[in-house]
């Protein structure tokens, strides 16, 4: 799986790594509500230390506890920075008729301003951001979504949610092998050859794609059937244990970010 | 340098700028930590309407049919793959499709609004698209004003007897389009600017997106016109069973 992956591969790619992580044994539970809780202190706090403090302690969780490369690790972040690069710029940046900032290019027609207290505002924005994914990173890289969806369901989701989000799970890396082979049979075929013809390849395979997945639905509703499914899929789980040290670790950690807000 | 030949360089400096991060952005999901605690949770229960009676229409939906659960969640799966997948461009950046408005015209609104949430989950935590805090603006933006716009004008096109490929386009591009300006309106209210408030600030956003955001959304049209039309020369039966064909005639 190299770095500069497509989307499709990284889908793959984050339900790998989750399952081989080396933070799988813990309980998903705690991970959960763990990461979840920081996700809220970042959001809620909005402080510039409290973020950088959840990205590097969450970053270094991962890798070092998890046991994903630093490569990999970055490489998955380039995706939430292109978004949180492309968001500052529309804080930072300003569109005046006049030069209003700090900061001004002129643009013939009009100003393009920014000033020290927007680039902060960005760079605060940014930070929060990047704190709050590498949190739910260190969810997603410790959890197959199997468990986190376990998870829901014993937090009360309806039943029927919990069992549709299931089947979508399963069923999302059916379709995906079977998209891959279709569209390797198109490229073999220069189905991709210029733009228009991509599109035409495009189209025939996302539709030939629901055909297929309808027809097999019906055949897994058959197969669910008779092994006697009535609304309800039951999956074995592995117990896992929460430890004492993880919970005073995760309070303490938690206390520490609060009384970095409220000292700093 | 002369003073224009200067305004050239910074001009072109600005917009290389702005490309140069272009190409790994894809369809509009609001980044993890990008909302306040606030809007968070007010767009979460602006959603929740909407939920509770795509859930309720779903399960009205399996009581009459209950082998419609697999074809159900392979729908939710297929609106995945679709808007994971890297869609043909012409610039040869990445970008992906939302399949709103595909999703909108097979299945319907209300039921999309249901898939659509599961979905964006899914996207998070396999994709990292979007987040778990901006989970309620992500689904009222891609999962419930999108697809209803999509759904009321391929509707409104019918029944004014548009050309029903292009109904198909317009439905698909518009929605795409919607999606993008209520996205942009959502970060500006979540952050106004400091001067001209969130009006200005929603220009910027939707500035900022506009080169990636206008070219993906005609070929959103383009893309879900191709697949409608596949889908109507070899899936006839398949798409009368999801109440498709019901409607048109």
């Amino acid at each position: 799986m190299s770095g500069h992956s497509h989307k499709h591969q990284g889908a793959q790619s984050i339900d790998y790594y989750a399952y081989t992580s080396g933070m799988r044994k813990v309980n998903a539970s705690f991970k959960v509500l763990f990461s979840v809780t920081l996700l809220i202190l970042c959001i809620v706090l909005d402080h510039i230390w409290v973020s950088v403090t959840v990205m590097a302690g969450m970053g270094l969780l991962t890798v070092c506890a998890g046991g994903l490369s630093l490569r990999r690790y970055l490489s998955l972040m380039k995706f939430p920075v292109a978004f949180i690069l492309m968001g500052s710029i529309a804080i930072a940046a300003g569109i005046a008729a006049r030069p209003y900032g700090d900061f001004n290019l002129n643009l013939h027609f009009f100003y393009l301003y920014t000033s020290g207290a927007d680039l902060l505002r960005a760079a605060r924005l940014g930070l929060k951001a990047l704190g709050a994914v590498s949190a739910m990173y260190m969810l997603t890289l410790s959890t197959p979504a199997s468990e986190i969806i376990s998870v829901l369901g014993r937090a009360h989701l309806p039943k029927l949610l919990v069992e549709l989000m299931n089947m979508i799970y399963r069923f999302i890396f059916i379709l995906m092998d079977v998209q891959s082979r279709m569209s390797t049979a198109a490229r073999a075929r220069l189905g991709y050859e210029g733009f228009k013809r991509s599109c035409y390849t495009f189209g025939h395979i996302a539709g030939n794609l629901l055909i297929l997945s309808f027809r097999k639905a019906g055949i897994y509703y058959d197969a669910l059937e008779s092994r006697g499914y009535d609304g309800e899929l039951k999956f074995l789980e592995e117990e896992k244990k929460i430890k004492a040290w993880q919970v005073f670790a995760a309070a303490g950690y938690l206390l520490a970010l609060t009384a970095l807000a409220v000292i700093l | 340098m002369s003073k224009r030949q200067k305004r050239a360089v910074k001009l072109a400096t600005v917009f290389a700028a702005i490309f140069a991060v272009v190409p790994a952005v894809n369809a509009m999901h609001i980044m993890e930590g990008y909302l306040p605690a606030g809007y968070c949770i007010a767009w979460g229960v602006i959603c929740l309407p909407f939920l509770v009676a795509g859930f309720f229409s779903l399960k009205k939906i399996l009581k009459e049919n209950r082998r419609a659960m697999t074809i159900l969640a392979m729908s939710g799966a297929f609106i995945f793959v679709i808007s994971s997948l890297k869609i043909p461009s012409v610039t040869g950046s990445c970008s992906h499709m939302t399949g709103t408005g595909l999703g909108a015209i097979l299945f319907g609104p209300g039921v999309v609004g249901i898939l659509g949430i599961i979905v964006l989950l899914f996207q998070a935590l396999l994709l990292a698209h979007g987040g778990l805090t901006t989970l309620g603006a992500n689904t009222f933006s891609m999962a419930i004003a999108g697809p209803f716009l999509a759904y009321g004008i391929y509707k409104l096109c019918l029944k004014c007897k548009v050309n029903r490929r292009i109904s198909i386009f317009l439905a698909a591009f518009l929605g795409d389009i919607f999606t993008y300006c209520v996205t942009s309106l959502q970060l500006a209210l979540a952050h106004p600017a400091e001067n001209g408030g969130v009006a200005i600030s929603a220009a910027k956003f939707l500035g900022v997106f506009a080169p990636t955001q206008l070219p993906l959304a005609i070929l959103e049209g383009i893309l879900t016109l191709v697949i409608m039309i596949a889908l109507e020369t070899y899936a006839k039966a398949e798409l009368k069973s999801i109440g498709f064909y019901k409607e048109v005639k």
